[in-house]
């Protein structure tokens, strides 16, 4: 069983369209059709308000906490195309850089594995994925992909990161050669899988199932297995589940999670990838597991509010 | 309403305060039986297994006592219900697990089985001990209205002597059943039980046991109870007559206490594996049709018929939390009784529930430690669950972060020190603490935030003319090598502290060498320089002609490197410094080559 512990009432003066705890579960992040981001201290059940972040000049789709490695550092994109990256420097939120390269709406921000630096995928309407490279001294390196989905993307998801051979040890201060991947869901229903090599991102794989826009997908963390999974979710009410057994990441196999009643907008993975959970349409949140034979069964449901429940998100510790 | 974030939660059990000591004391009993060594081999494990399994009972039952206290005294309604609830929850969990340790851990054999179940029984149905102690406490025991049941209920119980005590007080009271009672009692009296020792055999057992089932059939037949019904029904109950026995469902509350009740006076000499057939048959007669078994019969049955991995499964989605399940799986794997047939991912019914349960520990602000040790001794996973878990742990305090660092360190999670020491320094750093965040960023080998930092230092010092953290930067020793930045920074600091100690020559040398070996900074070189000159002007000649040659070098060295726009950019305490270093340089040279060209002396 699931209960409400702590109801935030954020005071945004429209709908909400996405809410993420930071790493630790201390501090929750929203965002809102109202223009604003707010960030509040939900630490003991309490909520206190510790910033209001303007900047915006449209609804704003999603926010994203980086490693706490780098600061408090928060994401944000907009419908006003812009991405707007905040920190948090003496105490005080501000913004610290903008980002304007995109034509339309960006509709999601997600910041790759801290292992890689400090980067930042953003997918857009106008089709193009783009890349935000930290390289110091506040400047920031962008990549861009053009027409990574026709008509638009809706989500990015980094992959967890492994290192080829990562079982042996590497020398210290020697940086390891990652691999760079993430999984991207667009408007052309599909989910597509990205690769950096020599510096250029390629598409690596074209994962076809859904039969309308994909709104989410979700990279599941890895917990040392050879195997890759991704959740992806959409207009078309499904939910599936994309396995890839071999390291080479060359096939790809879905399993339908299950099929819901309306619209499915977020899956999100718990921190060992057991749990899937996933909000629509629908008014509910529910959470899946993996059960020992392999099927995934709905282990609880969270029925709250008037509206569609747009947004799930994991954090960890609560304080007592 | 529209604007509200909902944050849930797992119910979990870990949040109530007053399981706390169920989850500490049996922590401790999973550690100790994980390091028991398998020197017992046989009888002495298995009586080692079978300790083990009563202390994790016993664990809680106290936690039932504090529980059941709390109920008492609680006088909120709802909170009374809350641990009334509970209580019930502990006792169900005591029964299951008591029952599993017959069957399963000390495996008990035909004979001791019986011994083991009455045990189980008569320690699980209290409805009846209100009764029992009425009675036995009124007057005249005999003449209360209850006082066949209790008879009843010690019959049922296989509690002969009890009984028989009771018998007396009725043969005393009423003259006109003495004789009914004096054979009544011989019956009960030389009833054979099964004995825990080799003092007979089962077959041996079997053989009086037959001879004395045929002298109650006697007695019965020949009518000797017939004017008393109470001892008549009694008759029928040793002869192991089911309807007689069914009619005091009442006194048994349960099936499994039918069962125990029939086995006893049907077939004491039971076969373990001959428990589910009269297990089944029980509870069909006892709950009748009327009522359907509840979880907790299902997960009894199970165990009766030996379904170990049924037991574990029912009782999973039975209770709201992993502790039992974990607990009991972890210990039944010990007994090596559980097949290790692979799940679905690889890792074996008892990893798998170990790591659900540590799991549920982390999201707790204390029990997160007792979560560490549970992932230590899940062999496939645990490992990757704990650096998964274990970089969420919010490091609010110092202390907590040290904890956490120590727990890493401790297993060579190299990437997880890292990590932890670089998000400390991070925020010493947005707080000003800069001796902090360069102590973070030396543990974490992070050699560009200790250039940072050390550049934060260099430059405070240059706004205020004094370091700060200077016990940091004087005992920095090899770690001072993590960055040139941070070397510099050091062996500056070790010039200032030499030039306090007035070894005027080792810290010109000092000075000098930050130069010459390109220690310092470009940007660094005019401080250096305009440190130099308090050494130069020193009564005594400290520079040598060679070394005022060289400093006169990088002075040249400094200002040829300048642009014509940054030389006309220079104000004219610039210029003047330059002026006055070139001066100074000057002067110094003088006076030493005539220091130089005296001989000793003269």
């Amino acid at each position: 069983q699931v209960s409400v512990i702590n109801t935030v009432d954020t005071s945004h003066e429209d709908m909400i369209h996405d809410a993420q705890m930071d790493y630790y579960g201390t501090r929750l992040a929203t965002c809102s059709s109202d223009r604003s981001v707010k960030i509040f201290d939900v630490r003991n059940g309490g909520q206190i308000l510790i910033a209001d972040l303007r900047g915006h000049e449209g609804p704003v789709w999603q926010v994203a906490w980086a490693h706490p490695m780098y600061g408090n550092i928060l994401a944000s994109c907009s419908y006003d195309r812009k991405v707007i990256i905040w920190k948090e420097e003496n105490g005080t939120w501000e913004k610290t850089y903008e980002y304007t390269g995109h034509d339309s709406s960006v509709n999601s921000v997600c910041w790759a594995p801290h292992d890689y630096g400090l980067i930042l995928a953003c997918g857009s309407s106008d089709g193009a994925i783009s890349l935000l490279s930290y390289t110091g001294d506040g400047q920031w390196e962008v990549k861009k992909i053009s027409n990574a989905h026709t008509i638009g993307c809706n989500a990015v998801s980094w992959a967890p990161a492994v290192v080829p051979g990562s079982l042996i040890e590497q020398p210290s201060g020697q940086k390891p050669n990652y691999i760079k991947r993430f999984a991207s869901g667009g408007c052309d229903n599909l989910v597509k899988i990205w690769k950096e090599e020599d510096g250029q991102w390629k598409e690596e794989q074209k994962l076809e199932a859904h039969s309308d826009w994909v709104r989410d997908v979700a990279w599941a963390p890895s917990i040392g297995l050879p195997t890759s999974t991704i959740a992806s979710c959409s207009q078309d009410g499904r939910v599936f589940i994309w396995t890839c057994d071999d390291a080479s990441g060359n096939s790809w196999s879905p399993k339908l999670l299950h099929k819901f009643t309306d619209v499915v907008w977020h899956v999100s993975w718990s921190i060992t990838a057991n749990i899937l959970a996933v909000s629509g349409g629908d008014n509910k949140v529910t959470l899946w597991k993996e059960s020992v034979d392999g099927l995934w069964a709905c282990i609880s449901d969270v029925n709250k509010g008037q509206g569609g429940v747009s947004a799930v998100t994991e954090g960890q510790q609560n304080e007592q | 309403s529209s604007s509200s974030v909902f944050v849930v939660r797992k119910d979990q059990d870990i949040y109530v305060q007053t399981l706390r000591k169920l989850f500490n004391e049996s922590h401790g009993i999973f550690i100790g039986l994980q390091r028991s060594e398998e020197e017992f081999a046989g009888k002495s494990r298995k009586t080692q297994l079978v300790q083990v399994s009563k202390n994790y009972r016993s664990v809680i039952r106290a936690c039932m006592e504090d529980m059941h206290q709390a109920a008492v005294s609680a006088r909120d309604p709802a909170l009374h219900s809350q641990y009334s609830t509970q209580v019930s929850i502990l006792s169900a969990m005591e029964l299951i697990w008591n029952l599993c340790e017959i069957l399963f851990v000390e495996a008990a054999v035909a004979g001791p089985l019986l011994l083991r179940l009455l045990d189980w029984v008569r320690l699980h149905v209290c409805d009846v001990d209100n009764m029992v102690r009425e009675v036995l406490s009124s007057e005249n025991p005999s003449k209360h209205e209850l006082f066949w049941n209790v008879v009843d209920v010690f019959v049922l119980q296989g509690r002969m002597d009890e009984a028989r005590h009771l018998l007396s007080k009725e043969a005393s009271a009423n003259p006109t059943s003495v004789h009914m009672c004096r054979i009544l009692d011989d019956l009960m009296k030389k009833m054979p039980v099964p004995s825990l020792g080799n003092t007979q055999t089962l077959t041996e057992m079997e053989l009086k046991w037959q001879h004395w089932h045929e002298e109650c059939q006697r007695y019965l037949q020949d009518r000797t109870f017939a004017s008393n019904s109470h001892m008549e029904s009694i008759c029928k109950i040793l002869l192991g007559d089911e309807n007689a026995i069914l009619e005091k469902k009442d006194l048994m509350t349960t099936w499994y206490h039918f069962l125990v009740t029939r086995l006893l006076y049907s077939h004491p000499t039971v076969k373990p594996m001959e428990l589910r057939f009269y297990a089944q048959a029980c509870m069909d007669l006892f709950l009748g049709g009327e009522s359907s078994p509840e979880p907790l019969d299902i997960i009894l049955m199970a165990a009766f018929e030996f379904e170990m991995h049924q037991v574990i499964k029912e009782c999973s989605i039975a209770l709201s939390n992993w502790w039992f399940v974990a607990h009991l799986t972890d210990l039944l794997d010990h007994c090596k009784l559980l097949q290790s047939h692979n799940l679905y991912f690889g890792s074996n019914m008892r990893e798998f529930l170990l790591l659900e349960y540590a799991s549920g520990l982390f999201s707790h602000h204390s029990l997160w430690q007792q979560g560490v040790d549970y992932f230590d001794h899940c062999p496939e996973y645990g490992r990757v669950y704990l650096e998964l878990h274990i970089e969420r742990i919010p490091l609010n305090t110092e202390q907590k972060a040290l904890k956490v660092l120590r727990i890493c360190e401790q297993r060579q999670m190299h990437e997880q020190v890292r990590s932890i020491c670089k998000i400390m320094a991070m925020k010493a750093l947005r707080n000003n603490r800069l001796g902090s965040a360069l102590s973070w960023s030396i543990r974490a080998k992070d050699a560009a935030f200790a250039t940072l930092i050390s550049d934060r230092f260099l430059k405070d010092y240059c706004e205020k003319g004094c370091f700060s953290d200077l016990d940091l930067i004087d005992n920095l020793g090899p770690s001072m090598l993590l960055s040139d930045r941070l070397t510099f920074l050091g062996k500056y600091r070790e010039f200032h502290r030499l030039y306090g100690e007035k070894r005027f020559s080792e810290a010109a040398k000092l000075l000098l060498m930050l130069m010459t070996a390109h220690i310092a900074p470009c940007s660094f070189w005019m401080t250096l320089l305009t440190d130099a000159l308090p050494l130069l002007e020193q009564k005594e000649v400290i520079f040598s002609a060679e070394q005022t040659y060289e400093l006169m070098r990088c002075l040249e060295d400094l200002t040829a490197g300048k642009s014509d726009k940054q030389k006309f950019q220079d104000d004219d305490v610039e210029t003047m410094k330059v002026e006055m270093l070139r001066l100074a340089l000057a002067r110094n040279l003088a006076r030493v080559i005539v220091k130089e060209g005296t001989l000793e002396g003269s």
